[in-house]
């Protein structure tokens, strides 16, 4: 059974990600529903699913961008294990606190990304994250603790995470 | 945010994280290898996922047709009006340009050129954008299996599109000529001045390496030069908006408006046709106004 869930997430989520996601983006910025995906199943699932999830997210949106693969791998998988380490640790998540978390790694994972673009200098290094990493970083906060807010209304979230 | 003791099983812990310094190791250590491994899979993965892909893709563009049909059709009189107007004036250029074209076939039957070998093109639809911010480019409903390769040069009637980066059985990725990684080699249809086009980060183009002496200006056109790449030569890039003469530099660049709108192309052509095989033909003779396949 999860492994349909599993399965029917990352199928799902690159039309999501490819096809509808450009349509809702702002300043030509769209949120990463990958990274928001591997953070919620870390912290729900725990930190070998966050990984394993993570880098099956990773590997299958990698075929649909120019991106390097070891970068998508790196960021979904480590995202899905740092949050399933987290997750470990806190009874209780807010939705604001999951936001500001998911607002701070995803942060940090654009700009390793950045730092890995080999054709840029300073200025346009600068230029990336504050255009491109640190909007996304903030529609990535705002979508997951909207995301966990939603189901934790809906669901027994405590429950979700211990069983 | 209350904090707590972890309840994980401590196994299922140490083996995510082994697993994750071995995949570190391994991606550092073998990355050709690793991503070798993985092509094997990319194949049957994109067929299955191209399915809810197309779906989507289709529910998508069948919104988009009836908005453009039914909501958007504001303004559309004054432009109706303005595109009779511009009939009339295309009208007059072609006659014009029938008579160079016969006055050309004549010149080039004297010159005794073989008549140009036209590439062999293959035509894709758009089924989505870049799963990331951080490139533009692309998704193409059309794979491996359809005879794309990386590198492939893709156009449309109006201009060059990008060149395909990424490819998998059944779709593959093209980097737009508006991406700062990519570079294309141009040619200043005026002053026939070559140079490279790259991508902006502010989402049009630029032409590098343009020569100090050459009386390059606004408004000239930038065309394939045909000499690297798979793109034959002669395919409308874009019209130079800026020139950018630096004291001391060697060399002058100037930027592009991209001849295709980016932002809305739906349906591509991908020349198959690799380099040499399209020019060695028709070394002379430029596609313009010719990539139909």
């Amino acid at each position: 059974m999860k492994f349909s869930i599993y399965l029917a997430l990352v199928l799902l989520l690159v039309p999501l990600q490819t096809t509808l996601l450009p349509h809702l983006s702002l300043w030509n910025v769209k949120p990463d529903l990958g990274l928001v995906a591997a953070a919620l199943v870390g912290l729900f699932a725990g930190e070998l699913e966050g990984l394993l999830v993570g880098l099956a997210i990773g590997w299958v949106l990698s075929l649909f961008s120019a991106g390097e693969l070891w970068l998508s791998l790196l960021t979904n998988g480590g995202v899905g294990l740092l949050a399933g380490f987290l997750g470990r640790q806190v009874s209780q998540m807010t939705s604001v606190a999951l936001g500001l978390g998911l607002l701070l790694v995803s942060l940090a994972s654009g700009v390793f990304a950045a730092l890995n673009f080999q054709h840029l200098d300073g200025s346009q290094m600068w230029w990336m994250i504050e255009s491109i990493v640190f909007p996304q970083a903030c529609f990535d906060g705002v979508v997951g603790g909207g995301l966990y807010w939603l189901l934790s209304r809906r669901f027994d979230v405590i429950r979700l995470r211990t069983e | 945010m209350w904090m707590a003791h972890s309840r994980s099983p401590y196994g299922a812990r140490r083996l995510a994280l082994a697993c994750f310094a071995l995949l570190l190791v391994a991606l550092f250590l073998l990355p050709s290898q690793i991503q070798g491994l993985l092509q094997y899979l990319d194949g049957p993965v994109g067929y299955v996922v191209r399915i809810p892909l197309e779906a989507i893709a289709s529910i998508d563009a069948g919104i988009a047709d009836r908005w453009e049909q039914y909501v958007a059709l504001q303004g559309v009189r004054e432009e109706n009006q303005q595109l009779r107007k511009e009939i009339e004036w295309l009208r007059g250029q072609h006659s014009q340009l029938r008579e160079s074209v016969a006055a050309t076939e004549r010149l080039t039957a004297l010159l005794q050129f073989k008549e140009q070998a036209l590439p062999t093109m293959v035509a894709a639809q758009v089924i989505g954008r870049d799963a990331t911010n951080r490139y533009r480019a692309i998704i193409l409903n059309k794979g491996e299996s359809d005879g794309i390769k990386p590198d492939m040069g893709v156009v449309t009637p109006a201009g060059v599109v990008g060149r395909v980066v990424k490819t998998t059985g059944a779709s593959s990725v093209v980097l737009l000529v508006t991406d700062p990684s990519n570079a294309i080699a141009g040619l200043i249809q005026r002053t026939r001045d070559e140079g490279v086009v790259e991508g902006t980060q502010q989402g049009l183009a630029q032409m590098k390496y343009i020569p100090l002496l050459s009386t390059v200006r606004d408004g000239d056109r930038v065309v394939t030069s045909g000499l690297v790449g798979d793109f034959p030569r002669g395919l409308v890039i874009g019209t130079i908006t800026r020139i950018d003469k630096q004291e001391g530099a060697l060399f002058q660049s100037a930027e592009l408006m991209p001849e295709v709108d980016i932002g809305r192309v739906e349906e591509v052509l991908v020349i198959q046709t690799s380099y040499g095989q399209s020019t060695k033909a028709g070394a002379g003779a430029d596609l313009l106004g010719k990539p139909s396949p």
